[in-house]
């Protein structure tokens, strides 16, 4: 028995497959390749990345010819040549330089040598030698003098005159951009008032009273039918499902597009702008603009005399290799700076550890939090920030509804077959298509297109005659209805299959909801009773929203990311139990109900998912933002304290954009080097909270959807 | 076929399945409607007399092409409890479902033949589903409680139907609760997960969703399959309680359960109805060998 055991098993081979370890050497070394390449990325960002606010010492190096030059070392290369920071591009020289190790004859680093990071022109290099005061003759008197005394009496003097600035600064933001803000709304008043009397349509081409009396009479007879006809066809064994359901339906349409026609064509609105009215404002407007006229002069005054008293206050820093001070600017060598035009002196070999880190801190405070300077090169990037943020806020509020309404059609409503086929295979396409053409879509689209409409209206020529316009209006109401009824008509009776009649009604449904829509589409593109919100400043070709901002980028965005939605939503929805649909129908709940309130709650951590999703792949898009919205400079952030807060139409700054203009437009590319690093630095880590917070709150829903297993 | 020439035949094949030994039984009926013959039921006489509340005439469904229910005519009567029995896949689960068109969920669905629910038919454009539905309740073979609180789980149906004062569903809960003979157990954790509960816990709670909104009649198929022994007691006292008010209509492929809980039961077989009467009449003198040997096991 034994023996046959035995020979029964060396009959069996065991193949090379069917061990295993090669393949989780294999499958485990892939993995291990993954995670290095991801883990090399995150610490060359990271470590390159908070190096650059870092304050390295300050090297003065005498050279072989006998020249000073007084630097930071950044780098160095294998033939041992160094490069170093040495700033001082007002007078002339480039602000990085390689220098041989060996033309180096002595290396010191005095206690004295500072580093001054200036409003403009980059840093400056040199040794403090005094603190001057300019007195109204123009000339200037040592207020300190040597490099200790002025050093110690710097902190001070600085702080108040960068105070004083800083309120100057806010003032001219602030006070000067509300008066400009209202002379510029005075001048557009005059412009729109002189537009509006030869673009107001004349009274034939409005609902005279007996139309519009006749429209609303239908109005408030179907809402009587409505109301009358409430309970027709509701409950069992009552006839005449279908035409109750068609009858409130209809009356429905009839009150919401007459409720529309009596809005856009009440006679009352045949009033134009008169001559009169149109003088009367003219005038009004203009003393408006004299009187804040004067009141800027006024408060520019003010702004002059701080900014003088700032302008008295001259520190003097002396580089060692022309023995030349940091100029006031560039043009005018022979005056020293202001001392408000420091930023931040730091004087690198002095401090010790904490004293690093506070300057350290510092730096990233002050990147964070203030606006950039330079091309871009130095200060902040607080307006980066709040844009890339709310562009990827606007895009998620944008696309989670739209595609969670699409999924949801795709998934419950929709019969499935070869159509939805075809169109889940079109979804995961568009997933594909390259982002720069939804770049050139929105901008031609929603920009050019959906946004010169909002601004001014239909294009010139393309509104329709009244006549024309109210002809389609009536047929919208009526194909509309006419497919509502055929949408009720072509579905078969219950427990039967769709008869040939049942088919076409229910393709001709489509087909008059097709046409519903491109009527409407066409009702309000071509409507003459509408000019557009911002007619007056287009005019002046400065238009608001026909141009790139914020909303059209987000919309952009938001198509761009929209399979992602579409197709995480479908697989949520579809993960939810059949079982918890079929309870909810046993319960009575009709389809709309069990959707709301079962299914949707179920999908939500999958729709989160696919939120996150989309705002992660939306977050890091740049090259639609280029074309649709992103630009390099624009300090007015697209939320303000004034209303509208959140001003949608203006065009913004973002990281992504940031990066690529930083490391590629940047004048001074080697200054910006650093930028780059720290910026991608800081664009991971927000994309990384953007992220976290979302999963955190799709956390906390699904602990609150789901319970402990059984 | 009369009732009479029935037991006539059914006699004397039990004869000859005495005369011949257990293993060589001939099934007449159930060879004929394996052979796809069209078979009279057996229907008791007791049947007529009943007050019916749900009525299937010459009832046929078809899944796409595949028939799985072949003419089905019978009443169900009114305030008592009704057994389905059968060998699985002989389309129990269809028929209940087809009564509050449950099967209109499944794409090819096409039937033939009707179904009234006190006299008014049931396939009908006129029929507003979600009317039926909310008069029939129903309890599914697998516990599909929310993902909700247990509150909220039985208050659905009313929330569905636009209730919101607290002090109703409150008062409905506890009602239903009760009713489901679960109050006890929840009655301190109303807010926590349906999800939460035991299996019979949430079978329990799934019939108090059922009979909240007070249905005419409860579907109620195989709802004790996923259960224990203790559970399943549990929930045949209270099918036994519940029936003073509801008409039942339960499917079991549990003969003991069927024949203590229901007070009469209608045996399946591919598709047809084969014989029903009264659950006593059916279980301890059936008319047909084949239910004599299905309900004590001989066969099935
Ligand atoms: N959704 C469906 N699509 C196609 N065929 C189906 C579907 N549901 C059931 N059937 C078929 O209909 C027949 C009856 O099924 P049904 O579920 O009603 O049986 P049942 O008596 O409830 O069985 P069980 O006791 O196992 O639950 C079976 O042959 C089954 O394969
Ligand atoms: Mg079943």
């Amino acid at each position: 028995m034994s023996d046959q055991v035995n020979q029964h098993a060396t009959k069996r081979r065991t193949l090379p497959s069917a061990v295993g370890e090669p393949m989780v050497w294999l499958t485990g070394s892939a993995l291990v390749l993954c995670l290095g390449m991801i883990a090399v990325l995150l610490v060359l960002v990271v470590s390159n990345g908070l190096r650059t606010f870092w304050p390295g010492d300050i090297d003065r190096m005498t050279l072989e010819g006998g020249e000073q030059v007084m630097g930071i070392r950044v780098a160095e290369d294998s033939e041992g040549r160094y490069l170093y920071r040495v700033g001082n591009r007002d007078i002339g020289q480039e602000s990085f330089r390689w220098i041989d190790g060996e033309a180096i004859v002595e290396i010191e680093q005095p206690d004295d040598a500072v580093m001054l990071e200036r409003e403009s022109w980059g840093v400056w290099f040199g040794m403090p030698e005094s603190i001057s005061v300019l007195n109204d003759e123009g000339e200037l008197h040592k207020v300190t003098d040597g490099s200790g005394e002025t050093l110690d009496a710097f902190g001070e003097m600085h702080a108040a005159a960068r105070i004083r600035r800083a309120q100057g600064e806010a003032m001219r933001k602030r006070e000067l951009g509300k008066i400009n803000r209202g002379i510029e709304a005075a001048r557009l008043a005059i412009s729109e008032a002189e537009l509006g009397v030869d673009q107001r349509a004349s009274a034939s081409d409005r609902l005279g009273w007996v139309s519009w009396a006749l429209v609303l009479a239908s109005v408030v007879f179907a809402g009587l039918v409505w109301w009358v006809k409430r309970d027709a066809g509701v409950g069992i064994g009552a006839a005449g499902v279908r035409v109750g359901k068609m009858t409130r339906f209809g009356c429905a349409v009839v009150v919401i597009f007459g409720g529309i026609g009596l809005w856009v064509g009440g006679p009352w609105k045949t009033v134009g702008v008169t001559g009169e009215t149109r003088d009367g404002v003219i005038a009004a407007s203009a003393m408006e603009q004299e009187r804040l006229q004067v009141e800027y002069e006024r408060v520019l005054g003010e702004i002059r005399a701080g900014e003088d008293v700032d302008s008295r206050e001259r520190f003097v820093v002396v580089e060692p290799t022309t023995g030349r001070f940091a100029p006031i600017a560039q043009t005018r060598g022979d005056e020293p700076m202001m001392l408000s035009q420091v930023v931040r002196l730091v004087q690198a070999n002095r401090l010790g550890f904490f004293g690093k880190v506070k300057v350290f801190g510092g730096r990233w405070w002050e990147f964070v939090s203030t606006g950039p300077r330079e091309a871009n090169t130095e200060g902040g990037v607080y307006p980066v920030i709040v844009g890339t943020v709310l562009l990827t806020l606007l895009l998620t509020v944008f696309v989670t509804p739209l595609g969670v309404i699409a999924a949801l059609y795709l998934r419950e409503y929709a019969v499935q077959g070869f159509g939805t086929s075809v169109i889940r295979v079109a979804v995961n396409n568009l997933a594909g298509v390259p982002s720069i053409v939804y770049g050139v879509f929105g901008l031609g689209f929603f920009c050019y297109t959906v946004g010169r409409y909002v601004d001014t209206g239909p294009v010139a020529g393309s509104a329709l005659s009244s006549g024309v316009w109210w002809g389609l209006f009536g047929l919208a109401v009526v194909t509309a209805i006419g497919s509502f009824g055929c949408s009720l008509w072509g579905k078969p009776d219950p427990g039967h299959p769709p008869s040939v009649v049942h088919r076409v009604l229910s393709k001709l449904s489509w087909l008059g909801w097709g046409v519903t829509v491109v009527l409407l589409v066409m009702v309000v593109a071509r409507t003459p009773y509408f000019m557009g919100f911002f007619g007056a400043r287009a005019a002046e070709g400065s238009p608001t929203f026909g141009a790139r901002g914020l909303l059209w980028a987000s919309l952009t965005l938001a198509l761009l990311t929209l399979p992602v939605v579409i197709v995480a939503t479908e697989e949520a929805i579809a993960a939810v139990p059949n079982s918890m649909r079929e309870g909810s129908f046993g319960c009575g709940a009709s389809k709309w109900q069990t959707i709301r309130r079962i299914v949707l709650p179920g999908a939500m951590p999958g729709i989160l998912t696919g939120a996150i999703l989309a705002m992660a792949r939306g977050a890091g898009e740049v090259a639609p933002l280029m074309l649709v919205g992103a630009v390099k400079l624009n300090m007015d952030l697209p939320v303000s304290t004034t209303a509208p807060f959140l001003h949608a139409d203006r065009s913004f700054m973002h990281l992504g954009f940031h990066i690529y203009d930083l490391g590629f437009q940047s004048p001074d590319s080697q200054a910006a080097r650093p930028m780059v690093w720290t910026t991608t630095l800081l664009f991971l880590l927000i994309v990384f909270a953007l992220n976290l917070a979302a999963i955190m709150i799709r956390a906390k829903l699904r602990g609150r959807t789901t319970g402990a297993a059984i | 076929m009369s009732d009479v020439e029935n037991k006539e035949r059914s006699a004397v094949q039990a004869v000859v399945a005495g005369g011949m030994g257990g293993d060589a039984v001939h099934y007449d009926v159930i060879d004929a409607i394996r052979r796809g013959e069209g078979v009279e039921p057996t229907v008791h006489g007791e049947m007529a007399e009943v007050d019916s509340v749900i009525q299937t005439d010459d009832f046929k469904l078809w899944y796409g092409v595949a028939q799985a229910i072949h003419g089905i005519s019978m009443d169900v009567p009114r305030g008592a409890v009704t057994a389905l029995i059968g060998p699985s896949g002989c389309g129990k689960s269809t028929l209940l479902r087809s009564i509050n068109r449950m099967n209109d969920l499944v794409d090819g669905v096409r039937v033939e033949g009707g179904i009234t629910l006190n006299g008014a038919a049931v396939y009908e454009p006129t029929v507003d589903v979600i009317e039926l539905r909310k008069r029939l309740g129903m309890v599914f073979q697998k516990p599909n409680p929310f993902p909700m609180s247990i509150f909220e789980n039985v208050v659905y149906p009313l929330r569905i139907d636009g209730e919101r004062r607290k002090s109703v569903l409150q008062d409905a809960c506890e009602r239903s609760l009760k009713s489901a003979a679960i109050w006890d157990e929840v009655k301190d954790r109303l807010k926590e997960s349906a999800l939460g509960l035991s299996g019979g816990q949430q079978q329990r709670l799934c019939i108090a969703r059922a009979v909240v909104a007070d249905p005419e009649v409860l579907l109620l198929d195989e709802p004790c399959s996923a259960l224990d022994p203790v559970a399943t007691i549990r929930i045949e006292e209270l099918i036994t309680e519940i029936s003073e008010r509801y008409t039942v209509l339960i499917v079991t492929h549990n003969m003991q359960q069927a024949a203590r809980v229901s007070d009469y039961t209608a045996f399946m077989y591919l598709g047809r109805l084969v014989e029903y009467g009264p659950t006593g009449a059916m279980f301890q003198n059936p008319k047909l060998i084949e239910t004599a040997h299905y309900v004590s096991g001989r066969f099935g």
